[in-house]
């Protein structure tokens, strides 16, 4: 137990670069190195941790399910998402207590426009792999407009984005 | 100062429907924080993402610093806990059982149906962002060479970030 806390608490202190970056990472410790869980059920995990939620944290638990039952999935989530906890926790407490301080500010209004590009990247890059056909730029650009222009809340656009994807799946499935 | 428990369910309920990756809680959290709740302006909720992207974990330790803004330590607690209660659920469930669960293509398809409906929202976030904090050439200089460092170099956001606080600073 205390090795899979940290093992993971490791992998939660080092993955920089997120997402896929900390996928590969845990592959190499616990597949290659440690040969924990072997690698075919490494990939069930990943493709059911697109399911629900960030799939970094996703691919600890199952691998730490793996390992010791229920007990073994928790110790191995909570130690891959501490060590980011404290680290935001902290530069939380920095912001609130010290944003007035200029200098703060000043370099915080340098990176309020590169925090935006990077969301623009990550919109044009999701769409490049995600979009495909008519049905699919129709539903990008409704959920666009819907939240820029007429301010629905993005939940409900969700909401409605599954029910339509839902329907189309029956409907293909039915008729093809 | 919000109670722990409604904080509580605030994040449960976005856990719960936290789909296609970190990305969509951008547009979930700016809504709930900024424009229902107004914990934060959103000035502070891009310095949040600012800061999130500063660790290794996922994006959703945004839920860490909204919820610290909502109520202080024990708030970011509770946010960060009960955000990724649904998934690691769902995950230790999935363990537990998934060799009857192969058959599961209507959900993984439906899923990614509703993809571009993320990639749009991922995108009108980007933009109600920018109408709201971006003013004056130097902001979009600045954006246009984070925009073409993330998209066309490999080098790491943190240092990026790091690097246009610098400049920043430098500049103001």
């Amino acid at each position: 137990m205390k090795e899979i806390f940290l093992t993971f608490a490791k992998i939660g202190l080092t993955g920089f670069g997120g997402g896929m970056a900390i996928v590969a990472l845990v592959e190499r410790i616990c597949v290659r190195e440690k040969q924990w869980i072997d690698s075919e059920e490494f990939l069930h995990g990943l493709a059911f941790g697109q399911i629900l939620g960030p799939f970094s944290l996703n691919v600890c638990t199952f691998t730490g399910h793996h390992l010791r039952g229920i007990r073994g999935g928790v110790t191995a989530a909570v130690g891959f998402i501490l060590p980011s906890f404290l680290l935001v926790s902290l530069l939380s407490w920095l912001y609130f207590t010290y944003n007035k301080l200029p200098q703060l500010q000043a370099a915080l209004k340098g990176t309020n426009p590169v925090v935006i590009g990077l969301i623009v990247v990550v919109a044009i890059d999701m769409g490049r792999k995600q979009i495909k056909g008519y049905n699919g730029m129709l539903m990008a650009l409704v959920a666009f407009a819907a939240t820029v222009f007429f301010k629905l809340n993005a939940a409900w656009v969700l909401l409605a984005a599954a029910v339509w994807s839902l329907c189309m799946c029956i409907y293909r499935r039915r008729h093809c | 100062m919000t109670s722990l428990f409604s904080l509580a369910w605030i994040y449960f309920r976005i856990g719960l429907i936290f789909v296609g990756g970190g990305y969509v809680l951008i547009p979930l959290l700016n809504h709930i924080m900024v424009e229902k709740y107004q914990w934060l302006s959103q000035r502070q909720f891009l310095d949040g993402l600012a800061l999130s992207q500063l660790t290794p974990g996922p994006l959703a330790m945004l839920a860490t610093f909204t919820g610290f803004r909502a109520a202080g330590f024990l708030g970011g607690l509770v946010a960060t806990v009960f955000i990724f209660v649904p998934c690691v659920v769902l995950m230790l469930v999935v363990g537990r059982n998934y060799a009857r669960m192969k058959n599961i293509d209507l959900i993984k398809n439906t899923l990614d149906g509703l993809l571009p409906a993320v990639v749009g929202l991922v995108a009108a976030a980007a933009w109600n962002l920018g109408a709201s904090s971006l003013s004056g050439a130097k902001e979009f200089i600045t954006l246009a060479v984070g925009f073409a460092l993330f998209k066309w170099t490999k080098v790491n956001p943190m240092l990026v970030i790091l690097g246009a606080g610098m400049v920043g600073l430098l500049l103001n």
